[in-house]
């Protein structure tokens, strides 16, 4: 059927159809800016709120790994102790012992920050591996 | 002032840019699929009775959004400097020595949302009924991705993240159950239409 021979009610259908058709795509569009913007929006509040918490020390991963270097460095401390008491009569000027139990304090001391963490590790190789910034 | 506190939050994120990265892109991924599913729920349901269209349109942007954030997601974790995973470790379950469990059932979830999600291009090639039962799993894939993210999550315990999520997985949660318990008795109204119909042609 030719364009000519269609009624005007015809005519007015198709044009209505195509209006609608293009209205729909316009929504379509506007919906997928926005979709895109709203994800852009919620990583970036997840990203600063992440940030911020690891800026201020409040890092649950951090603060985990702090607090279980704690419990090692005074395991090791009171360990330590009680070894040294043990050993003082036989050589007191140990100095491989003397920097372990140093390098275990250091790890304990050592706060979450890696820079802080590595400085300790050069301290000491045998506290290296478990001054380690850990994140998980 | 705030250029010193500026400097500060730089220098106590660069360290860790990858996973705070990794971090935020699986947060996103979270809320984001959630309000996927809501949308797709929604779709079907009786809830919204106009708006299909645009509720279709926005269930795919917000699928797409979320597979994307999921991609970042893995990907980052790939320049930790702490995990050092390999491509396997983040791709292949049960490969990664990191909290096995919890990071296979993400693994899993994310190519259960890819495979499920990108199958809608490939419907007419499916089938659209088989396609559509097929799609059912996407709600199984989230809850996966729900449970991954609150048995590893690094945040999971943090009173924002479980604010946040709560606003989108509680109305998530509400309308899948809706959805099972619309769907139970229609498709025990179907089997006894089948089985009349079966009975009539005897």
């Amino acid at each position: 059927m030719s364009a000519s021979a269609r009624t005007p009610e015809q005519l007015d259908a198709r044009a209505l159809a195509r209006s609608r058709r293009e209205a729909m795509r316009r929504r379509a569009r506007r919906i997928r800016r926005s979709v895109s913007v709203l994800a852009a929006t919620l990583f970036s509040i997840a990203f600063l709120v992440i940030s911020v918490q690891l800026a201020s020390g409040h890092d649950p991963a951090l603060l985990a790994n702090s607090a279980k270097r704690e419990a090692a460095a005074s395991a090791a401390k009171s360990s330590g102790a009680s070894g040294a008491s043990g050993a003082t009569e036989e050589t007191s000027g140990d100095d491989s012992g003397a920097s372990s139990g140093e390098a275990s304090t250091a790890t304990g001391e050592a706060s979450a920050s890696s820079s802080e963490a590595s400085s300790s590790a050069g301290e000491s190789s045998s506290g290296a591996s478990a001054v380690t910034t850990s994140q998980s | 002032m705030h250029t010193t506190s500026a400097n500060t939050l730089a220098t106590a994120v660069a360290p860790h840019l990858f996973w705070i990265t990794s971090r935020a892109a699986g947060v996103a991924a979270l809320l984001l699929s959630s309000l996927t599913v809501c949308a797709g729920l929604l779709i079907g349901g009786r809830v919204v009775s106009g708006h299909r269209a645009e509720l279709r349109v926005t269930h795919e942007a917000l699928s797409l959004a979320t597979l994307a954030a999921l991609v970042i997601h893995g990907l980052a974790l790939l320049g930790d400097g702490y995990l050092h995973p390999s491509l396997g470790d983040i791709a292949l379950p049960l490969i990664s020595g990191y909290r096995t469990l919890w990071t296979s059932i993400g693994i899993v979830a994310f190519w259960a949302l890819l495979v499920l999600g990108l199958s809608y291009y490939a419907r007419a090639r499916i089938g659209v009924q088989r396609w559509r039962r097929l799609h059912r799993f996407a709600a199984l894939a989230w809850i996966l991705g729900l449970a991954h993210s609150l048995g590893e999550g690094t945040d999971a315990g943090q009173m924002w993240f479980l604010a946040m999520i709560a606003l989108v997985v509680i109305p998530a949660l509400l309308l899948l159950a809706a959805r099972l318990l619309d769907s139970a008795p229609a498709a025990t109204a179907g089997d006894t239409a089948r089985v009349a119909r079966a009975r009539v042609a005897r």
